[in-house]
């Protein structure tokens, strides 16, 4: 490699292009993201930004629409993240188990994942619709009165997190599949020999050389659901009553429908905030239990 | 443990039949006419009609169908490309070239990639007004190169062949960007590929982007597009199906060619740690 770097003075140049994009559209915005939380930039008013401190932040402790977001949120994250992590986790059992047919499987398993969250939204909206949908389809031939899913507060949340494990799944079942073909199967073997239960397997071989994996599927459908946008947006447009109105929707609405930027600004910082916190708890309460 | 494998063989095809299924009730429907979309009496359809892509596809102003597909052809292949170029140069500076620092700037880039994506959508707004760039694809296309994946995933594909070919041809005299060009993308191109691949389909999906960045219906992506049109005929189910149909059969293609690739490059995700 030496006479690769010795034209080190032309080698700078190849990063010219990433670096001036990293520059103008990471470094930049960030910091101005930064500077935004602590300014008043309303787009429907005259007055140009004006620095307010730590206004935005005491405002969004009191907001009472930022306090329920952060429910909805925390409550979606609650239901989906054990359901996303024990199902993908027992389809890749599934899977692994077939002797037939797995990549056919596998592979349609991961068919949703590719479709847009708008299709995908629209798919089960339809699904889910009071008078024409499939399920009310269903219920009405067994002979129960229609149920308007995702128009009872109660219901709606749930019904997004059935429609977002369809969509998601996919993804997670193959990332834990790949990792349990990667367990020796000599470590089976010599169990067997020694007369282990199937459960016994599972609970004392698979689950502890699958660990990292698992607690990288944790975090990552953890850092998803906090996002969640695109089907409660779709689907319910946040309602009704609010009550799927998660933290990135209120985002959006309070920059891009009330276009109050610096509050907005704020809000996202809290919300990134947040997702550290419950990452870095996550990972220090099961790194404990693991190791 | 045979016959345990068959019955996990039965069960995982019922599941598979359970997550396509949706996928086949859309396709079905968006076939059905009107009366038959409302009052359904069996998933396949009676009469088979290509009535709601008719009306899906003929030009209107307030939803040029045809005008959205172009847009996000041209959005997501610009990305893919310009993704592809941009993130190979700085890979192969990082990975074959070892500038000063290359370790500290792979960090920087690695770290950028854990910041969620909403922190950025307001400052980029305002940024691209500046700019006079919303409202046109610059607004989704510039901004796509500054993202980190494909610079963390080629540095790792770099670093995994031996550079002997590229130490012979620099012997030889060739510049460094020959280098590059003629004989470090080449060896990459399995990894261009995957990172193609995902770049178009992350592209052709991205909605907060496109939601946000856009204002004139004609310039809409595919995904926006539908969105917005369908919030207007709510309960045509038949007319949105085969919108989606249409605006997803692009990906699925993809998919079906690619799908070896997706599924093993997605499977090692998980396995670095």
């Amino acid at each position: 490699m030496s006479s690769i770097k010795s034209q080190s003075r032309h080698a700078n140049l190849f990063v010219v292009p990433y670096g001036m994009s990293f520059l103008v559209f990471i470094v930049c915005p960030i910091l101005f993201a930064a500077a935004l939380a602590f300014t008043q930039l309303d787009l429907t008013s005259r007055e140009h930004l004006h620095f307010v401190g730590l206004d935005n932040f005491r405002e969004a402790l009191k907001d009472p629409y930022f306090i329920q977001a952060t429910k909805v949120t925390c409550v979606y994250a609650i239901m989906i993240v054990p359901a996303f992590v024990v199902l993908s986790f027992g389809l890749a059992l599934g899977l692994q188990a077939m002797t037939f047919g797995r990549n056919a499987v596998r592979g349609l398993i991961f068919l949703p994942g590719m479709f847009n969250v708008v299709v995908a939204s629209i798919i089960w909206r339809w699904f889910y619709d009071g008078e024409f949908g499939f399920f009310n389809y269903l219920l009405k031939r067994v002979g129960i009165m229609p149920i308007h899913w995702l128009g009872e507060k109660t219901l709606a949340l749930p019904s997004i997190v059935v429609m977002s494990l369809w969509w998601g799944l996919g993804g997670a079942t193959i990332i834990l599949l790949a990792a349990l073909q990667q367990i020796p199967t000599h470590l089976y073997e010599a169990a067997m020999i020694d007369g282990a239960t199937s459960r016994r397997l599972l609970t004392n071989i698979t689950i502890p050389q699958m660990r990292h994996v698992l607690l990288f599927i944790v975090v990552t459908s953890t850092i998803g659901a906090f996002q969640v946008f695109g089907q409660t947006f779709m689907m319910t447009n946040g309602g009704p009553d609010r009550s799927t109105t998660g933290l990135v929707q209120l985002i959006y609405d309070t920059a891009f429908n009330k276009y109050r930027l610096g509050y907005a600004a704020a809000l996202s910082w809290l919300l990134f905030a947040m997702i550290l916190v419950v990452i870095i708890v996550q990972a220090l309460l099961l790194r404990r239990s693991i190791d | 443990m045979k016959v345990r494998g068959r019955i996990a063989a039965i069960v995982m095809l019922a599941v598979a039949v359970v997550f396509l299924s949706p996928a086949v009730l859309m396709v079905f429907t968006a076939f059905k006419s009107p009366d038959e979309v409302l009052n359904p009496s069996s998933a396949i359809p009676h009469h088979w009609t290509l009535e709601n892509f008719a009306r899906t596809l003929k030009y209107s102003e307030e939803a040029p169908f045809a005008q959205w597909l172009l847009n996000s052809m041209l959005i997501s292949t610009s990305v893919t490309f310009l993704v592809l170029f941009v993130s190979s140069l700085t890979a192969f500076a990082i990975a074959r070239l070892k500038i000063k620092g290359s370790g500290k700037i792979l960090a920087v880039i690695v770290a950028s990639m854990m910041i969620p994506g909403q922190l950025f959508l307001i400052p980029v707004y305002l940024m691209l007004g500046w700019f006079h760039w919303l409202d046109t694809p610059l607004a989704l296309i510039v901004p796509a190169t500054a993202g980190g994946f494909g610079v963390f995933m080629l540095t790792q594909f770099m670093r995994s062949i031996p550079p002997s070919l590229e130490e012979a041809a620099l012997i030889d005299g060739c510049s460094l960007w020959g280098v590059y060009s003629q004989i470090c993308l080449p060896l990459c191109t399995p990894a261009l590929a995957t990172l193609g691949i995902f770049t178009f389909i992350g592209s052709w999906n991205d909605f907060l982007g496109p939601l946000v960045f856009m204002d004139s219906v004609r310039n809409y992506t595919l995904p926006v597009g539908i969105a917005l049109y369908q919030s207007s005929y709510f309960t045509e189910y038949g007319k949105t199906l085969a919108t989606s149909v249409l605006g997803t059969a692009p990906l699925v293609i993809v998919y079906c060619i690619f799908q070896k690739r997706i599924i093993s490059s997605m499977a090692t995700t998980g396995l670095k740690d």
